[in-house]
C-alpha cells in the first residue's frame, strides 16, 4: 500500500520536478518578466533573512529600557525629559547607532531582530494557512468535478456556506476562548480559506475532463483514480501554483490585520504586532511602524509580481 | 496589362517576435486579371492568409510588418496607402471574406444589422433602402425565410448560412475584388457543393475578380481560372488551372496532385512527399522546398530559383528549369 | 490491402445513442437527440469499413459508443460474440486492449504535461504489460514502427507538428496488440502532405498486424482509398452498406449519390452535378418518415410518411430507401 502511494506521490510532482525540460521551459518563460524576477529575488532574500537572520541578529524579545526609543541609523529625534525639579523639559538629541541599525521601540527591543523574526511569522503564517487551504481547496474541487452529480451541489453547496462563514468572528471567539495563538490564526485562516481554490480548481477540472486526452485515456482503460491523478491534477498544478502565490499574501495580511487590532498572538514578534505597538507613536518613534509596514508591502508586491509572472508563463496562448 | 485589375509584386512581410522573424510571405508575385478567379493554393503555414491580410493592411503592426513589395490597384500602392485610405478601400473595393465563419461574424448582433452596418458605413444610404438591399442580398445567396433569417442570432444559423450570410455581406458594397480565405474548408461536402456553385454564379452574372484561398486542390479545379502555388512564403509556381493540374512543373506541385488521394483513381498506395513543411521562422537557405525535393541540386539549398516562363502564362521558380 | 479472414470480428445490432433534451424549470424530458438511431453493421477480421457522413450523421458518436465511452441507449455490440454492451468493469478494461481509437484532433488527444513515450507506454503501464525496461524497449519499438525517432521519447507534444503527433497517437494505439481500431477521421486535421503519409502508414500496420478498421471520415476520396466495404450515414441512420466498388460505381441511395457527385475530382471536371437542397435537418427534430425526404432528388409520396429499412437489395448491397424496397411499397 505504501508502494503504491509512494508511487502516486512520485507522479503528481512528476511534471515540474524531475522533468528539468519543463521546468527550464518555464524558467526561460517566467525569467524575462523583469518584475517576476524581482519578485521572486526578494522572496529568496525573505527566506534567507527567516532561515538564518534570527542566528545573526540580538534576540528579539529582550527588554532595555535604557536603549529605548532608539531612531534608525542616521537618523536623530530629540528626547524630552520632564524635570520635577525645573518644571521644565530638557531636549537632548538622540542619534541612532549601528548598534541598533533599524532603531529600538517603546521597550527598548531591537527592530532589526523583530524585523527579521517577524519575517519568519509571517513566512511561516503564509506557507502554513495556504498550504492548508490550497491542500483542501484542491480536494474538494477535484473532488466535486469529477463525481458530478448530487455530489458535486452537495459540496459546492457546502463551499457557498462556508464562503459566508464570518471567520473574523470564530477568532474572536477562539481568541476569548484559548486566548490568542498564532497556530490557532493559521488553522482559522487555512481552514476557512479554501473555498476561492476550490471554486477554481473545480471549473480547471470540469474543463480538463472533457478534454480528448482524458477520453483518451478512458479508452485506454485508465481508471478513474488514474485519471485524476496522472492527468487532471499535473495538468492543473500550474494554476494551482499560480493560485497559491497569489494567495500567499493575502494570508500575511490577514494575519497582520488581525494582529493589528489586538487578536494576534503577542508573544511572537510578527509585523502585525509591531505595527500595532507602533501605532500609537507615530509622531515620535515613527519607525516602529513604518519599517513592518514596508516590509509587508514590498512581501505583498513581491508575491504579487512573482504570481502573475508565473501565471503568464504557464498561460500557453501569451506570446511570451 | 490594361485587364490586370490587382497586382502584387515582391511582398514580404515578416513578423518580429522574440523568438525571431518570423517570414510568413517571404516575396509573393502575382496579378489578378478583372473576371478571373485566381486561386493561391498551399498547406498551411506557407502564407496565404498573411498575403491576404498583406493586400488589405490588416497585418497586426506590431509585431508585424510589410517590409517590401508593393500592391497595385489602380493607381495606388496599398502597400503605401493612409489607414483612411485603406478603410474605404476595405469593404467596399476589395472585401474579404474570412476563414472561420463562426468567428468571423459578431455573435451578439443579428444578421441582418450586420449587413446593413456594413452598407451604411460605405453607401448613403436609409436604414430601409439597407434593410432592403440586405433581403435582397440574402435571397441571391439561396437563403430561405430571409426576413426570419435577418433577425437571427449567428449562433442559430447553420455553418452553411452562415458562410452564405459571410458572402451576402462581402458583396453587399460591390466590390471589385472579393478574397475568400477557405470558404469551403470547415463545411460539409453537400454544402461546399453550394457553395462552389454560389460562387460560380458571382463570376458568371456580376464578373467578380476572385482571389481563392485554399488548399483544397479539389475547388482549385472546380473554380479556379488560375491559380499560384505558395510554398515557404513564397510563389513558386502560376499558370491556368488545367497545366497546373494536367502538366504541373515545380516539384512540390507535382507532389501535392500526387499525393491526393483522388476518387477517380485506383492506386494502392498514395505517394507522399516526405519531411515537414517548414517553420516560417527557420526557412531553409536557397529555395525552401528543397530539403524534401526529390529532384533537388546542390545549387538549390544555395541560390533562390529565379522565375522561369515556361510556356504563355506558365511560371515557375525552380533550378530544374533554368 | 490484404485479404480478409471470414469471421466477425464486431456485429452491432440496432445501436442506439439518444442524448435526452430537458427544458422548463423542472427539466421536463421533452424529447432526445437520436444520435444513433438504429444501427446494424459488422466488420469481419482484418476489414476496413469505412462509414461515411457529414457532420451531425452520428458517426462520432457511434464510434465512441462501440467502445463504451458512450453508454448505449439500447440495442447489442457483439465482440468476438460476446455483448459488451453488458461487461462489467473489469471486463470492460480487457476490452480496452482489443479494440482501440484513434482520434481527429492530434493535439488535444495527447496529454500536454506527459512525455510522449509516457503517453505511449500509458496502455502498457494500465493493462501491467511487462516490466519497466521492457516497457521502454516496447516504447521505442512502437516509435520506429510509426517513423518517429526513439530518441525524441521524452519531449513534449507541443515540440511535434501535428502529422508527428498523430502518428503518436497510433503508435499508442497499437501498444496493446488490439484487434480492432476506430479512426475516427484520423487525418481530417491534416495537411494534405501529411495525411498521404498517415494514412500510408495506417495502411502499412493494418497489412502487417491484420487489423480491423472502422475508417470513419467525411472524405470520400480517403474512404475510397482506404476500405474494403463501405456505409454512408446521415441522421443517425445507416442509408447505405456495400462493397466500396459497388457503392462507388452503382450508387442506390439519393443521398449516396449526391455525396458522390460533390466530391471534386481533379480530373472529371464539368461533371453533372446534384446539389441538394438546404441543410441538414436538426437530429432534435428530424423530418417524418425517411429524414433525407426533404432533400431529396427522387422522393417518393410515401417518403413523407414511411421509414425505410434496410434491406439487401443485391448480394451483400444494402439500401435503406422506399425507391427500391418492393415489399414495402
Amino acid at each position: 500500500m505504501t508502494k503504491r502511494l509512494q508511487d502516486i506521490a512520485r507522479r503528481i510532482g512528476r511534471p515540474f520536478y524531475g522533468n528539468r525540460r519543463l521546468i527550464k521551459y518555464y524558467w526561460e518563460r517566467t525569467r524575462r518578466n523583469k518584475l517576476a524576477v524581482f519578485g521572486l529575488a526578494f522572496i529568496a532574500f525573505l527566506i534567507l533573512l527567516a532561515l538564518i537572520g534570527p542566528l545573526l541578529t540580538l534576540d528579539p524579545m529582550s527588554v532595555n529600557f535604557e536603549e529605548k526609543n532608539l531612531p534608525p541609523v542616521g537618523f536623530t529625534t530629540e528626547k524630552s525629559v520632564y524635570h520635577i525639579e525645573t518644571d521644565d523639559f530638557t531636549t537632548t538629541e538622540v542619534f541612532g547607532t549601528w548598534r541598533h541599525p533599524l532603531g529600538t521601540e517603546g521597550k527598548g527591543r531591537d527592530m532589526l531582530a523583530m524585523i527579521v523574526s517577524g519575517a519568519r511569522i509571517s513566512l511561516l503564517v503564509g506557507l502554513i494557512a495556504t498550504g492548508i487551504a490550497i491542500i483542501l481547496g484542491t480536494i474538494i474541487g477535484v473532488l466535486s468535478a469529477y463525481l458530478g452529480g448530487w455530489a458535486d451541489n452537495v459540496l459546492m453547496r457546502f463551499t457557498d456556506i462556508m464562503m459566508t462563514f464570518p471567520f473574523f468572528l470564530l477568532l474572536v471567539l477562539i481568541v476569548f476562548i484559548f486566548g490568542p495563538s498564532l497556530a490557532f490564526i493559521v488553522l482559522v485562516i487555512g481552514l476557512t480559506g479554501w473555498t476561492g481554490t476550490a471554486r477554481l480548481i473545480r471549473s480547471e477540472a470540469l474543463s480538463l475532463r472533457t478534454r480528448e486526452f482524458v477520453t483518451a485515456a478512458k479508452a485506454l482503460g485508465a481508471s478513474d483514480g488514474r485519471i485524476i491523478f496522472r492527468h487532471l491534477i499535473p495538468n492543473a498544478i500550474s494554476l494551482i501554483i499560480v493560485i497559491a502565490t497569489l494567495s500567499i499574501p493575502g494570508v500575511i495580511l490577514a494575519e497582520a490585520a488581525l494582529s493589528f487590532i489586538g487578536l494576534g498572538d503577542p508573544t511572537m514578534a510578527s509585523w502585525g504586532i509591531i505595527l500595532e505597538a507602533g501605532q500609537h507613536s507615530l509622531d515620535t518613534s515613527w519607525w516602529v511602524a513604518v519599517e513592518p509596514g514596508i516590509m509587508l508591502f514590498l512581501t505583498v508586491l513581491a508575491f504579487n509580481f512573482l504570481g502573475d509572472g508565473l501565471r503568464d508563463a504557464f498561460d500557453p496562448k501569451s506570446n511570451i | 496589362m490594361n485587364n490586370t485589375i490587382l497586382k502584387v509584386n515582391n511582398l514580404k512581410t515578416y513578423f518580429f517576435t522574440r523568438r525571431g522573424i518570423v517570414k510568413a510571405v517571404n516575396g509573393v508575385d502575382f496579378e489578378l486579371k478583372r473576371g478571373e478567379c485566381l486561386c493561391l493554393v498551399g498547406e498551411s503555414g506557407c502564407g496565404k492568409t498573411v498575403t491576404a491580410l498583406s493586400i488589405l493592411g490588416l497585418i497586426d503592426s506590431p509585431p508585424g510588418r510589410i517590409i517590401n513589395g508593393e500592391v497595385r490597384y489602380g493607381n495606388l500602392d496599398l502597400v503605401k496607402c493612409s489607414p483612411k485610405q485603406l478603410r474605404q478601400i476595405r469593404g467596399k473595393e476589395i472585401a474579404m471574406i474570412f476563414q472561420e465563419a463562426q468567428s468571423a461574424l459578431n455573435p451578439v448582433f443579428t444578421i441582418g444589422d450586420q449587413i446593413i452596418e456594413q452598407l451604411k458605413l460605405h453607401l448613403p444610404l436609409e436604414h430601409r433602402e439597407a434593410r432592403d438591399r440586405a433581403m435582397i442580398l440574402l435571397e441571391e445567396m439561396g437563403i430561405p425565410t430571409v426576413e426570419r433569417v435577418m433577425s437571427y442570432y449567428p449562433h442559430q444559423l447553420s455553418g452553411g448560412m452562415k458562410q452564405r450570410a459571410l458572402i451576402a455581406m462581402s458583396l453587399s458594397c460591390d466590390p471589385q475584388i472579393i478574397i475568400a480565405d477557405e470558404p469551403t474548408t470547415a463545411v460539409d461536402v453537400t454544402i461546399k457543393a453550394q457553395i462552389l456553385d454560389i460562387f460560380r454564379e458571382l463570376k458568371a452574372k456580376r464578373q467578380m475578380s476572385l482571389i481563392f484561398i485554399t488548399h483544397d486542390l479539389g475547388a482549385v479545379a472546380e473554380i479556379g481560372d488560375r491559380a499560384v502555388v505558395i510554398y515557404g512564403g513564397r510563389d513558386i509556381e502560376t499558370a491556368p488551372v488545367s497545366e497546373i493540374i494536367g502538366s504541373p512543373k515545380h516539384p512540390y506541385t507535382v507532389g501535392l496532385i500526387e499525393c491526393l488521394p483522388d476518387i477517380s483513381k485506383t492506386t494502392d498506395r498514395l505517394v507522399s512527399i516526405p519531411g515537414i513543411i517548414p517553420s516560417p521562422i527557420e526557412l531553409p537557405q536557397g529555395c525552401p522546398f528543397h530539403p524534401r525535393c526529390p529532384k533537388a541540386m546542390e545549387i538549390c539549398s544555395q541560390q533562390e530559383p529565379p522565375q522561369t516562363t515556361i510556356s504563355e502564362g506558365h511560371k515557375v521558380n525552380c533550378h530544374l528549369y533554368q | 490491402m490484404k485479404q480478409i479472414l471470414n469471421h466477425d470480428l464486431l456485429e452491432i445490432r440496432n445501436l442506439e445513442k439518444y442524448y435526452p433534451v430537458t427544458a422548463g424549470l423542472l427539466s421536463q424530458h421533452i424529447g432526445d437527440i437520436k444520435a444513433v438511431d438504429g444501427v446494424s453493421f459488422n466488420i469481419k477480421e482484418g476489414e476496413v469499413l469505412g462509414l461515411v457522413g457529414e457532420s451531425g450523421c452520428g458517426k462520432s458518436t457511434l464510434g465512441k459508443t462501440i467502445l463504451r465511452l458512450e453508454e448505449p441507449t439500447s440495442g447489442e455490440i457483439l465482440y468476438k460474440g460476446i455483448d459488451i454492451t453488458k461487461l462489467d468493469k473489469r471486463g470492460l478494461r480487457e476490452l480496452r486492449r482489443e479494440i482501440q481509437i484513434i482520434f481527429q484532433d492530434p493535439d488535444a488527444s495527447l496529454d500536454p504535461r506527459m512525455t510522449v513515450g509516457d503517453s505511449i507506454c500509458e496502455p502498457l503501464v494500465i493493462h501491467n504489460i511487462a516490466d519497466a525496461k521492457e516497457r521502454m524497449e516496447k516504447v521505442a519499438e512502437l516509435m520506429e514502427q510509426v517513423g518517429l525517432e526513439a530518441g525524441q521519447a521524452s519531449h513534449y507534444p507541443h515540440e511535434f507538428s501535428g502529422g508527428q503527433k498523430q502518428r503518436i497517437g497510433i503508435a499508442r494505439a497499437l501498444a496493446v496488440s488490439p484487434k480492432l481500431i476506430i479512426a475516427d477521421e484520423p487525418v481530417s486535421a491534416l495537411d494534405v502532405s501529411v495525411q498521404a503519409q498517415v494514412l500510408n502508414l495506417m495502411m502499412d500496420i493494418q497489412e502487417e498486424f491484420g487489423l480491423a478498421y472502422l475508417f470513419i471520415a467525411h472524405d470520400l476520396s480517403v474512404i475510397k482509398h482506404m476500405a474494403h466495404r463501405m456505409a454512408v450515414m446521415y441522421l443517425g441512420k445507416i442509408v447505405e452498406l456495400a462493397n466500396k466498388d459497388e457503392i462507388f460505381e452503382n450508387p442506390l441511395h439519393p443521398y449516396t449519390e449526391a455525396l458522390l457527385s460533390a466530391v471534386s475530382s481533379l480530373r472529371a471536371k464539368g461533371k453533372k452535378r446534384i446539389l441538394l437542397h438546404g441543410d441538414v435537418p436538426s437530429p432534435l427534430n428530424p423530418p417524418p418518415g425517411c429524414h433525407f425526404h426533404p432533400r431529396c432528388h427522387r422522393v417518393l409520396p410515401m417518403c413523407h410518411q414511411k421509414e425505410p429499412q434496410l434491406v439487401e437489395i443485391s448480394p451483400e448491397h444494402f439500401v435503406a430507401c422506399h425507391l427500391y424496397n418492393t415489399t414495402t411499397s
